[in-house]
């Protein structure tokens, strides 16, 4: 049961980190001009965009998260790999945290001279990112390998 | 590789890292003698021009950093947060990676100048050391 459990748990977090990289991690919506429809800034792990406009040299988050989630599965056979590659999601989503953090501020103080209404914060993505860091942590715990 | 070799590479990791936090990370000189130099605790912004956007974009990527050298220090005596330390700081460094190429992109887009810096070579290297020790270390306490 443990066994199942512990693969299950650590399958469980390699999607859901997968996942996250196609949601939103950061979220800007603003008017630019009054009368005007919001335009969405959208931070993704594959993409930035703002409105129909794709920042060509926007930065793939998704490359590390991707490969984290490839060790936390194959830890399915080795507890260490598994708890470094639990460790290893913990480090990109901690990293990634901290620049989203700091980019939303940005948004907000950069842009609410041209729209005080405007709406900026965290995405879906980072939460799901978050959710599988705890997944793959609990897999290890429950590791058959222990 | 023995015990002591296994932990002499973990604290040349983290006295790279310590280094690391101190040194600039990367930047870009653009016309007019302006530069955007990234550090672990902030954007320096070198000549900044009057039309310069409003708002800050100056992440303190040092914190996850000191988190995982912590772990790596504490992975002196509890093998296992040696792992965890050099694993984080490995998924962090990747996260400051995919940022330098697209801030490159960004650059080179704007005909500016971008260039890498120590504080991320020694970063880099550090962590790459570390991780080296920490795995040492895993193999010994088995």
């Amino acid at each position: 049961m443990r066994k199942i459990a512990g693969l299950v748990l650590l399958g469980l977090a390699a999607a859901a980190a997968v996942a996250a990289t196609f949601l939103p991690f950061s979220e800007l919506l603003i008017r630019l001009a009054p009368g005007q429809p919001q335009t969405a800034y959208v931070t993704t792990g594959w993409s930035t965009r703002f409105g129909g406009t794709t920042d060509e040299h926007g930065p793939l988050f998704g490359i590390p998260i991707v490969v984290a989630a490839a060790v936390v599965l194959a830890g399915m056979r080795w507890r260490k790999v598994a708890f470094a590659g639990a460790a290893a999601l913990a480090g990109v989503t901690g990293m990634l945290f901290v620049y989203l953090l700091n980019a939303i501020s940005f948004h907000e103080e950069g842009n609410i001279a041209i729209d005080p209404a405007l709406e900026a914060g965290f995405g879906n993505g980072i939460w799901v990112l978050i959710s599988a860091v705890v997944l793959a942590f609990g897999a290890v715990v429950v590791h058959p390998d222990d | 590789m023995g015990r002591a070799t296994a932990i002499a590479l973990i604290a040349v990791g983290v006295v790279l890292t310590a280094t690391a936090m101190v040194l600039p990370w990367y930047s870009t000189a653009y016309a007019g003698g302006v530069e955007v130099v990234v550090r672990a605790w902030g954007t320096e912004i070198l000549n900044k021009p009057g039309d310069w956007p409003a708002g800050e974009l100056s992440p303190w990527y040092g914190v996850p950093v000191v988190v995982t050298a912590v772990l790596l220090v504490v992975g002196v005596w509890v093998s296992r947060a040696a792992l965890a330390g050099a694993a984080g700081q490995l998924g962090a460094v990747a996260v400051i990676g995919a940022l330098v190429v697209s801030e490159r992109g960004h650059a080179v887009e704007q005909q500016g100048d971008f260039a890498v810096g120590f504080g991320l070579v020694f970063l880099a290297v550090g962590t790459l050391v570390a991780l080296a020790g920490a795995v040492a270390v895993q193999r010994e306490a088995a």
